[in-house]
């Protein structure tokens, strides 16, 4: 977007080089709305349409989409945090571009803003735009995106299917006495959808692949038929926050979806 | 270039501020001017035909000298008005939008470049205005000197007001803030005075009177008194204006570069 100078590294907007002409065809907020706190929503948004070489008849249109069309004659300076970003989510909307590019949309916003925010990115979404979210939330990333791709100082640690890559993993737990976790994690590479078994803090930890909820009775059972008494048996659920930070902190251990 | 200027338009337009700055400017020409005439007019004793001891500074020829040496002691205000409306950019990161939204950088500082010049011409036009105005009307000068003798002076003062602005602009891309760019602008003002006073009259360096601010100051002497050595500031004049033209290609080169490399 030519806001910051890269020290490094090569993009492309439809297949071509960046330019000016193709920042216009992209609807972009990064973090926060910035627009003249002296000149009405509508004022503001006719400059935004200047920039961008259209037009001021989509300005009722994208107004009405956000919101914010009886607000539209006051002042920048007298919106709510939810109005200004509604009112930067409007000024993307310009010209119906078909690529959008949020940074943060949701940054500083109440709960009530949030969900506005991201309903509207949604039906955007709908309606068939391609758009590029940037977030630390994953939480919204979850429930907003349809695809997802982890940096890390640059680097593409993982890109995919948000289900796939953002999985809410289950964890089971089992512990054993009598030295008998041999036995336990040679038992359990016959169970189906062991994605892999590590030993942490005296206890087992199995994963199971993604999409699969073990049955804790029947893991339990299976257990006691190959003569293993578990005297620790639980289920986890791994928040998202675990899952990146397992990511992002050993790149190459984590499994590769490309 | 047409459509940018036309977008900087509907920046300022609906802006009180910029009204209320370039009103006080338009108003403070004439009304300033008109203070010193008073004050000219009635303080300093007539001789027996009612002429002044200082001639007649508010009618023409030397209208044009008076008038525009008067008006560029009220630089700070276009000053003013160039920092609020640059700085007001970075204050609310509209700088950044409009490149998001698809300006280039380039055509960015394009048009605020541009519109200093504007201010310039538009003070430049208060004071042709003031200048005719106090002119015609009391006019008591030589009946025979063309109106447009000694008009130079007007665009010796366009370019001081423009080279001050330039300044102001330099200060407001560089420092972003309104009110510590206000500071150091004046600052800057008082400090360059005093380092030409030193150069000049302790070390004797007659470069010194190039300096940004002195050489377009040096292109309109005092008014009511004689100039010391009139061939010798003739002379010099053609060097007062390349060495200002110099200073605005770099405040020109300086704020593009700047803002072209930096991250916004």
């Amino acid at each position: 977007m030519d806001v910051l100078k890269a020290t490094g590294g090569t993009y492309s907007w439809f297949g071509e080089p960046p330019s000016e002409k193709q920042r216009q065809k992209i609807g972009t907020l990064l973090e926060t709305p910035n627009f003249y706190h002296y000149l009405s929503g509508e004022r503001n948004l006719r400059i935004a349409a200047a920039i961008k070489g259209r037009g001021a008849g989509d300005i009722p249109r994208v107004l009405e989409m956000v919101k914010l069309t009886e607000r539209k004659d006051s002042k920048f300076s007298t919106y709510s945090l939810g109005m200004k970003q509604r009112l930067a989510i409007a000024a993307c909307m310009l010209g119906n571009p078909d690529v959008l590019v949020f940074d943060e949309p949701t940054n500083g916003l109440d709960p009530v803003g949030i969900a506005e925010t991201r309903e509207t990115i949604r039906l955007m979404a709908r309606e068939g735009k391609t758009i590029v979210l940037a977030s630390h939330l994953l939480d919204e990333v979850e429930k907003v995106c349809t695809h997802v791709a982890i940096l890390q100082r640059g680097e593409l640690l993982m890109a995919g299917d948000v289900r796939e890559v953002l999985v809410n993993e289950d964890i089971v737990e089992l512990g054993v006495s009598g030295g008998l976790e041999g036995r336990l994690q040679e038992a359990l590479t016959s169970w189906p959808g062991i994605r892999q078994v590590k030993q942490q803090d005296g206890l087992m930890q199995v994963f199971f692949e993604a999409g699969i909820t073990p049955d804790m009775g029947e893991l339990n059972r299976f257990c006691f038929e190959k003569g293993i008494v578990l005297n620790h048996l639980q289920l986890r659920r791994r928040s998202l926050e675990s899952k990146f930070m397992e990511l992002t902190n050993e790149p190459t251990k984590t499994i590769k979806n490309n | 270039m047409r459509r940018p200027l036309g977008i900087e338009w509907m920046k300022i337009r609906n802006y009180r501020t910029f009204w209320i700055l370039l009103g006080i400017i338009i108003a403070s020409i004439p009304a300033f001017n008109y203070m010193i005439f008073s004050f000219t007019n009635n303080q300093f004793p007539k001789n027996k035909r009612g002429v002044s001891p200082l001639g007649n500074p508010f009618s023409f020829p030397d209208a044009w000298h008076t008038i525009s040496w008067f008006s560029s002691l009220l630089f700070v205000l276009p000053a003013i008005l160039v920092i609020t409306l640059t700085t007001n950019e970075f204050t609310f990161k509209t700088h950044r939008q409009n490149i998001i939204d698809g300006w280039s950088r380039n055509k960015y500082i394009s048009v605020k470049l541009v519109g200093v010049l504007f201010l310039a011409v538009i003070c430049t036009i208060v004071v042709l205005l003031t200048v005719l105005g106090f002119g015609y009307l009391g006019n008591k000068g030589p009946v025979n000197v063309s109106i447009w003798e000694g008009s130079r002076f007007l665009f010796f003062y366009f370019v001081e007001v423009l080279s001050y602005s330039m300044i102001a602009f330099v200060m407001a891309v560089l420092i972003k803030r309104s009110g510590l760019a206000i500071g150091i602008f004046l600052i800057y003002m008082i400090v360059e005075q005093a380092v030409m006073g030193i150069l000049t009259n302790i070390y004797h360096l007659q470069a010194a009177q190039y300096l940004p601010e002195e050489t377009t100051d040096r292109l309109i002497p005092l008014p009511f008194i004689q100039i010391s050595d009139p061939a010798g500031w003739e002379h010099r004049i053609p060097g007062y204006l390349i060495a200002a033209a110099i200073y605005l290609i770099i405040y020109c080169v300086l704020t593009s570069r700047y803002f072209l490399k930096s991250d916004l």
